[in-house]
């Protein structure tokens, strides 16, 4: 019953992506906008298909219905109901199927959006790729990924459950679709690019358009790849939060390439250049989406995150191949209409500081991308595998970050075209004071190495531009200067120095000791006292839990646990974490005690200011939700030195007036 | 006036150029990237991720379900797979019919020898376990867990493939097929020496 009804969604979802895919192109051929009005239909048809998949799954995991192969291998009578929810994400075929939800969610989006453009044939081609991109995903669960297939189930059967450590915090459940929507809220402005090469109208039109989109997809990126992090903190029990892992890594990517555009695009919309470089940035951040679900997906990578090997692979590299293939071949045919009008006329501008940074963010993303996949070369080439590891990382993208922190500094308060020096001194004065002053209490704090001391000093000086942006906004034109994308994006920059400052600060003076404790012993760890008291043995529903009970500096007391899940071999810890907004106490039990009364190995990581990474996490969620807010600004349509519309022998529909959506 | 699309931009042939160079070369990269990525082996199948493969195998000496006793040592000469698993977990389960045929397949002819390992159960399940699902080889106990270790075992099933002279060959970190163990026995018996 359940697979039925989610295999007819999926077929649903597959006939609706590729009769649209179809009557969009014949009608873009013949030009017939009565064809390309259907597009709305088409689009609603394949949210229909997916909405009925999820709801049939949802339902077999809730009903436990274990004759889905899915809900057999993942599902389990003892897990609890969020986590079953969740369940959903936890392997490979659900993960696809979510992936579908929210990309035909995105493309009615963009239908209903369009809905009195839908026959200017830019709009046509942007459904089409989107229409494209749905049949992919539902074709792949009719194939290699089918969340649907039934099994024979014995009387009595019952599941596994998912995987343990993904029943570990209430994370799980936020994370992946947080993360998702991110990637596949790229999908927007790729298809949108693609329409401009395709339709040769390079004009700036469709990045305001989906200027919203692009931002509320970076911001959701953002926020997935954070909690991300604090999940492997909360969760792993190594006391870290990122180990350059190639699933990290892999959400790290389109982030670096993204962020990259939200910059440059600024030149495009205020002065017409950068087009090209534009296009490839949002075709290079949607194709490495599609390469990170492959990396992460087909086991070709060792990483503690594969979750699932499958024959998926093939498929997503020929559709990564085709991607890039099919953006490299238009950008190629368009090349000649792709010149820009202007020149940047001084380096020590605004545009000439977007594109420092965008050669940054461009070269960390390429750092990280032959880190990801150095192994696999190194091993075509001479046959053996290598492990690159958070040395080679560390070293590459902590100089890469320290520049990108100074340019946050400066790039603010340089103004467009040409600076000068007066202007200059004068805008970056008490941010470089703060900076100063913020160099010398680290060094008398204790702070060694050139690197830490930089990044404090720089974090204060970007922090201090930031700030000095958002007062002058906020007194010029009182609460409204605070929305928009300037203040905004200043906001979002204030988070990044918080998680700079974090990273920094943790990596420099973290402390970490492991110690056997008998019954009733204290130590004292960095200034806090650790009391191990008794263990308890916890039986859940789905998994026995040996809990060690630990007071922290007298007060609370601490339980980190190590787990046996029904169904799986290994124990799994649970650290506990006491935060504070100085630091944390992160505990995790190593080996547990031999009996009742016996000694505990206890890890204690002293974490200093790891709270603020989720904080800075938050203000630049906040910000983002600034950024994308209607507001009334200026239209960058009427750009500065775009040139100006003619009219042709077509006129185009007239564009939505701004701040309509 | 030519017809123009509204917000077309002059036309340089220089830049469309270096447009189309930079293009292809970006093309020729990542055309290489991908048949890198698509020639490479899975990672779950790669050699290499055990330390022990091409090092002489842990010995196993120890008790058995049926109260015997088993010695690793005694299988020289003879291939052995040995099996790690666990009667609750689901791999473990599907795969057991695949390791009753390759039983089957070998037990007459001599030349392969299967060993599983009882990995964190108890000795009433697995009993159970192997009476309704058939089996017939040695079933080795490890109650200390002493023997997983030495494999460096992480998640069950596990299944190491040992050659006559007692070399781990193959890790294979998922379920098993008796045709899998058949191909890679075959594929280093062509490859020894003879």
């Amino acid at each position: 019953m359940n697979a039925a009804l989610g295999t007819a969604g999926i077929v649903l979802g597959v006939a609706a992506s590729l009769l649209g895919i179809v009557t969009l192109a014949v009608g873009l051929r013949q030009k017939r906008p009565t064809l390309l009005e259907t597009g709305w239909t088409y689009s609603l048809l394949a949210l229909i298909g997916a909405l009925i998949a999820v709801f049939a799954m949802q339902r077999a995991l809730i009903t436990r219905d274990f004759s889905v192969s899915f809900v057999h291998d993942n599902g389990s009578s003892r897990t609890p109901p969020l986590f079953n929810v969740a369940t959903m994400w936890s392997a490979l075929e659900g993960s696809i199927l979510l992936w579908a939800l929210i990309l035909t969610g995105y493309t009615v989006h963009v239908a209903r959006k369009f809905r009195r453009r839908l026959s200017d044939p830019l709009v046509g081609v942007a459904l089409l790729v989107m229409l494209v991109v749905c049949a992919f995903f539902f074709l792949l669960m009719l194939g290699p990924a089918n969340p649907f297939a039934t099994v024979a189930v014995a009387p009595g059967y019952d599941g596994p459950g998912p995987n343990p450590l993904l029943q570990q915090h209430i994370l799980m459940a936020v994370h992946p679709p947080m993360l998702y929507l991110g990637y596949v809220g790229f999908t927007v402005p790729f298809a949108f690019a693609i329409a401009s090469l395709a339709t040769g109208r390079m004009g700036e039109g469709w990045l305001v358009e989906t200027r919203r989109a692009t931002l509320l997809a970076w911001g959701f990126l953002t926020a997935g790849v954070l909690l991300g992090a604090w999940w492997s903190y909360e969760v792993l029990g190594w006391g870290g939060y990122w180990g350059w892992d190639p699933v990290e890594n892999a959400s790290l990517l389109p982030w670096l390439t993204g962020t990259a555009y939200l910059h440059s695009v600024m030149v495009q919309e205020r002065r017409g250049m950068l087009r090209v470089w534009n296009l490839s940035l949002l075709c290079a951040t949607f194709s490495l989406t599609i390469l990170g679900t492959f990396l992460t997906r087909s086991g070709v990578l060792e990483s503690v995150h594969a979750f699932s090997d499958s024959d998926i692979g093939g498929w997503l590299l020929t559709f990564f191949a085709l991607t890039v293939a099919v953006t490299l071949g238009l950008i190629g045919w368009r090349g000649d209409k792709l010149r820009s009008p202007g020149r940047i006329d001084s380096p020590l501008s605004r545009e000439g500081a977007f594109l420092a940074n965008n050669v940054l963010f461009t070269g960390f993303a390429f750092v990280v991308l032959l880190g990801t996949v150095f192994p696999l070369i190194a091993e075509a080439i001479n046959g053996r595998g290598v492990a690159v590891g958070p040395p080679y990382f560390n070293r590459m993208t902590v100089p890469i970050g320290i520049a990108l922190l100074f340019m946050m500094a400066v790039a603010p308060v340089l103004p467009w075209r040409k600076a000068s020096g007066e202007v200059l001194s004068q805008r970056l004065l008490w941010p470089a004071w703060s900076a100063a002053i913020v160099a010398v209490v680290t060094v008398a704090l204790g702070a060694r190495g050139l690197g830490t001391i930089l990044t404090f000093s720089l974090g204060a000086f970007a922090g201090g531009a930031a700030l000095r942006q958002i007062v002058l906004a906020t007194r010029r034109q009182g609460w409204r200067g605070f929305v928009g994308r300037t203040n905004g994006g200043m906001i979002v920059h204030l988070g990044v120095v918080i998680i700079a400052l974090a990273i920094a600060t943790n990596g420099h003076f973290l402390h970490e000791t492991e110690t056997t404790l008998e019954p009733g012993q204290t130590i004292l760890v960095g200034g806090h006292s650790i009391t191990y008291l008794r263990t308890d043995v916890v039986e859940y529903s789905n998994r026995t839990a040996t809990k060690v009970s630990v007071r922290v500096d007298g007060d609370r007391i601490y339980r980190p646990a190590l787990s046996q899940y029904d169904g799986f071999g290994s124990l799994i810890g649970t650290p506990s974490v006491k935060t504070g907004l100085r630091e944390d106490v992160y505990l995790t039990v190593t080996r547990l005690p031999e009996g009742v009364d016996g000694p505990v190995v206890l890890r204690v990581i002293i974490q200093p200011m790891a709270m603020w990474l989720w904080v800075g996490g938050g203000v630049m969620a906040f910000g983002t939700v600034l950024a994308a807010w209607p507001g009334g600004r200026r239209r960058p349509t009427d750009a500065v030195s775009a040139p100006i519309p003619v009219a042709g022998p077509e006129p185009l529909p007239d564009p939505e007036p701004a701040g309509a959506t | 006036m030519t017809a123009r699309e509204p917000d077309e931009v002059e036309v340089d042939v220089r830049g469309g150029r270096m447009t189309l160079i930079i293009a292809g070369s970006l093309a020729v990269l990542v055309a290489l990237l991908v048949v890198l990525l698509a020639t490479r082996a899975p990672g779950g199948e790669r050699s290499g991720r055990s330390p022990l493969i091409g090092r002489p195998a842990p010995a196993i000496e120890g008790a058995t379900l049926d109260g015997d006793t088993f010695d690793m040592a005694a299988y020289r000469g003879r291939w052995v797979v040995v099996n790690f698993f666990w009667t609750q977990c689901v791999p473990c389960i599907e795969e057991h019919p695949e390791l009753v045929a390759f039983q089957a397949e070998h037990a007459a002819v001599g030349d392969a020898a299967l060993v599983s390992v009882l990995f964190d159960d108890t000795v009433e399940d697995a009993t159970e376990f192997f009476d309704a699902n058939g089996g017939g080889w040695p079933v080795v106990i490890d109650a200390d867990g002493g023997v997983g270790v030495d494999y460096g075992v992480a998640r069950v099933p596990e299944s190491f493939v040992v050659t006559p002279t007692g070399i781990v060959v193959e890790r294979l970190s998922e379920g098993v097929t008796a045709a899998q163990l058949d191909e890679i026995i075959g594929r280093y018996e062509a490859a020894a020496p003879s």
